[in-house]
């Protein structure tokens, strides 16, 4: 038998950086892999079948989607007609609903049949998956043996795989690191010290701790690496569009202009006063976020210190 | 009822499924001096700390004989002495399940209504069966609610886990009651033990489960043959009914969390039916039991405020096992119109999908799915996996709890409590729950202020109802404030020891505070009540958003 003509182990949706990273990372493993892209890709690897049909990508039992979460909802609704009990369905797509912070396995819950659901999430970066530079990443599922299928499709010696049961933290916490990118970008180019840098990057994981307490989710995923690892691994990265969008924010660029230069969609952005709003709401202590929210509504640097560090 | 349903062929299966559930416990059970060790120390403990008869007195001698011998025993002998232990409980556990009286106790509210109102003709009724009262007495006062005609049919397709809310004694017999009225099959169901020693309570449970729990006895082993117990029940296809909150609800409040526990063996019964290729589906039905006024409202709530939270795991004295309470109850049942209301939510399958009548279930977007897809591995085998199917299950909890707060049904009772609460948190603004509580006949509310209160209450509940996040009846629907009032004080009056509101010269005086907290409850978990009952690891509700104007406003004003 032919490698092509195998059932895939691994489908992937998603043709963009990140799912063609997924992709490779996984055929390094061996797997036989199907991507669903809409745009055309380069195919030369014969372990890597490249198709725009959702029943293509259902053959596999693992699904993994990798689309930015704008289109999550009409992707998986999509792919849904496909699937069944079956299937073991992971997202790396970060984010929080703007509306009613639903996370993305909750998307595929409503949108899918399937029940073993798990998410992506921790330090690894597209760049280092493609070139295979060793690596760490996350997943959280409640269902061992979604952990165990991941870990089989993609760990390797140059990515090592980790997992947790707190599904619902680590989707958490890869949405608020998206936040604290951008608050972090905006310090460092305001000219923010070693001393406030910390300070800013401590108490906004701290506070992102305790949110998580307040919505059902372990703390200590936060500080782990689906957590501070991953919020480490955003801001050493000049060109992460969080990071990117907090500094041109610092240098006074209109929110749409900064937006442009950040390129990709930024997710953060209708997040972050939903999260204060969460705060307010659930009588949390979340000064980073509120002064990040400020941000957001044009606020000036010194109101923003001041907020941070209020109460 | 459908004679053909398998509860009538119990007794000729029960040796059989007794049989069944030690085998598999016991080849189960990996590590026997373990498993041993493990009773003998619960069993001690609890005997030691209770009252012992010499029944008793002998239990504990046999574990405390039995805790000394096992580090002696070889591997042989820990196996037989551990198929004793399993044997004996098994047994126990089994009950007694006679189908002819089953007949007769199915139609259990009349009898007991006739007693209590007639205590001599209880002989004539258990010589004669035809004796009964005629059942469409109480039509008008215990409702049955809900999408009765799908669940009839669905009986015949597969087998029902009825999963009720849980508030009193009087529960199990209402279920069964609304069963019967609903033309739906009886359902085997693990009462505790100490329904059975309550002397009111026990004529009429002995053959309304098949099996008796024991939840003083808390070792694994016991645990373990429950949990198989109910799981060979479902896999024969017996419906079956738990309350999955555990215990009744002492705050008066809608399950919020639930016991897994035995909800979880419907998958792996589900699963050993398609091991033995005769599938048989397993759906559960989430109902509601409302209750006006609630048998044990002041024993529960007191139990509630002692412990906050620890309260005594059962209560084996409290209205229930009095036989004057459990009457005066029943009158004020047989007085009011829609004292009682059971609700059956919508099935759903254990995986949380919506299943239709003939027992096929459908995604959140209506696409049929194969419920064998869920329990199948990678390479397509079905599997029995206690820790998949306990991550199901929880999510099944979630969605069941979601159910109970659908298909609340609010009643005059709960209104008008919480608009009297919310007057006593008013008048102690920055008061914890106890400083409010003990404002005792301290505060009087105006009539027409009142009356006020429980339409502006009453509207917004309504505005919920549309919206299908509650059930708002008929009467509270339409009556005017004045009336709602009335009725609830004549709820509370004929039953209540103690006046719970007084009619005053100057108007409504709020008398028993705990109570009223007690009936409030049952909006809390809507954030239509204040919610200080939220159980651990749940965040407290909040005021749900109103889209009409001027009620988003007055629930910001009133239910801050």
């Amino acid at each position: 038998m032919t490698e092509q003509s195998q059932t895939p182990s691994v489908g992937i949706v998603g043709g963009g950086p990140w799912g063609r990273a997924l992709a490779t990372a996984a055929r390094r493993t061996g797997a036989a892999v199907v991507l669903h892209s809409r745009r055309d890709q380069p195919e030369s690897d014969p372990g890597l079948h490249v198709t725009v049909d959702y029943a293509e990508v259902a053959k596999a039992r693992l699904v993994v989607i990798a689309v930015p979460s704008s289109v999550a909802r009409n992707v998986l609704r999509a792919l849904g007609d496909h699937l069944g009990g079956q299937h073991l369905v992971v997202h790396g797509v970060r984010g929080l609903g703007a509306e009613e912070l639903e996370t993305v396995s909750d998307l595929v819950r409503e949108e899918t049949p399937a029940r073993r659901l798990g998410a992506l999430g921790g330090p690894v970066q597209a760049g280092e998956l493609i070139e295979g530079r060793p690596s760490a990443m996350v997943i959280g599922s409640r269902f061992p043996e979604v952990i165990t299928a991941v870990t089989r499709a993609f760990q390797s010696p140059s990515l090592r795989v980790y997992g947790t049961n707190d599904l619902r933290g680590l989707e958490w916490a890869s949405a608020l690191v998206g936040c604290l990118s951008i608050g972090v970008g905006y310090a460092e180019e305001a000219g923010a010290g070693p001393g406030l840098l910390a300070a800013l990057i401590s108490r906004g994981v701290d506070e992102a701790a305790r949110l998580m307490a307040a919505a059902g989710c372990e703390e200590r995923t936060m500080f782990g690496l689906g957590g501070y690892g991953d919020l480490l691994a955003s801001i050493a990265l000049e060109d992460r569009p969080e990071v990117v969008l907090g500094k041109a924010l610092a240098r006074k660029v209109p929110l749409d202009q900064a937006i442009t230069m950040a390129k990709l969609r930024v997710e953060a952005i209708p997040l972050i006063p939903r999260i204060a709003r969460f705060a307010e709401e659930h009588r949390v202590t979340a000064g980073t976020f509120r002064a990040l929210s400020d941000i957001l509504a044009g606020g000036r640097p010194q109101a923003m210190l001041d907020r941070m560090f209020a109460g | 009822m459908q004679d053909d349903a398998p509860i009538f062929g119990f007794n000729a299966a029960r040796e059989d499924i007794v049989r069944t559930v030690i085998s598999r416990v016991v080849l189960s059970t990996k590590d026997p001096l373990l498993a041993l060790n493990d009773a003998a120390y619960h069993e001690t403990k609890r005997l030691e700390a209770t009252k012992r008869g010499p029944e008793e007195q002998k239990e504990l001698a046999e574990w405390q004989r039995l805790a000394r011998a096992l580090g002696r025993m070889d591997d042989g002998e820990r196996r037989q002495k551990l198929v004793e232990v399993v044997d004996h409980i098994g047994w126990d556990v089994a009950g007694n399940f006679d189908p002819r009286v089953f007949k007769v106790s199915s139609k259990l509210l009349p009898p007991i209504v006739t007693y209590l109102l007639a205590p001599r003709t209880l002989v004539r009724l258990a010589r004669d069966p035809r004796h009964l009262v005629s059942l469409s007495a109480l039509d008008d006062k215990v409702r049955v609610e809900g999408p009765v005609e799908e669940l009839r049919e669905l009986s015949r397709q597969g087998t029902a886990v009825y999963v009720p809310t849980h508030l009193s004694n009087m529960d199990s017999i209402v279920f069964g009651y609304a069963l019967e009225r609903a033309g739906l099959p009886p359902a085997t169901y693990g009462a505790g033990k100490n329904l059975f020693t309550n002397p009111v309570l026990s004529f009429f449970m002995h053959n309304l489960g098949a099996y008796r729990v024991d939840r003083r006895v808390r070792h694994n082993l016991y645990k373990d043959v429950l949990k198989t117990y109910s799981c060979v029940l479902l896999e024969r296809g017996y419906h079956s009914l738990f309350f999955p909150g555990g215990t009744r609800s002492r705050s008066g409040g809608v399950e919020r969390r639930l016991k897994l526990g035995l909800m979880g063996t419907a998958i792996e019964a589900y699963a050993r039916t398609l091991l033995a290729n005769r599938e048989r589906r397993v759906y559960f039905v989430p109902a509601t039991i409302n209750y006006l006024i609630t048998l044990e409202a002041e024993t529960l709530i007191a139990d509630f405020l002692a412990e906050a939270g620890k309260g005594r795991f059962i209560i084996e004295d409290d209205e229930s096992s009095r036989l004057g309470r459990v009457t005066a109850f029943m009158r004020k049942m047989f007085d009011m119109q829609g004292a009682v209301v059971i609700r059956f939510g919508k099935p759903i399958d254990p995986f949380g999908n919506v299943v239709d009548e003939r027992c096929r279930s459908f995604d959140r977007r209506g696409r049929e799915v194969d419920p064998a897809s869920y329990v199948k591995d990678e390479s397509g085998r079905v599997t029995l996996d206690p820790v998949r199917d306990a991550q199901y299950t929880r999510e099944l909890g979630d969605e069941i709890c979601k159910a109970y707060l659908r298909d609340t049904v609010v009643l005059e009772t709960h209104v008008v409590a919480a608009a009297s609460f919310e007057r006593l948190r008013r008048a102690s603004p920055a008061g914890d729950l106890f400083t409010v509580l003990r404002q005792r006949d301290v505060v009087v509310v105006p009539r027409d202020e009142l009356a006020k209160d429980v339409v502006k209450l009453r509207d917004r509940l309504v505005e919920l109802a549309d919206r299908g996040e509650i059930v708002v009846g008929g009467f509270l629907r339409t009556a005017s404030g004045g009336d709602i009032v009335e009725r609830a004080l004549r709820a509370f009056a004929g039953y209540h020891a103690s006046p719970v509101l007084a009619s005053r010269p100057d108007g409504i005086a709020i008398v028993d505070t705990n109570l009223l907290f007690y009936y409030q409850n049952r909006l809390a978990a809507h954030g239509m009540a204040w919610d200080v009952i939220a159980p651990p690891g749940v965040p407290p509700a909040r005021p749900p958003v109103f889209t009409k104007p001027g009620a988003q406003e007055a629930a910001q004003g009133g239910l801050s």
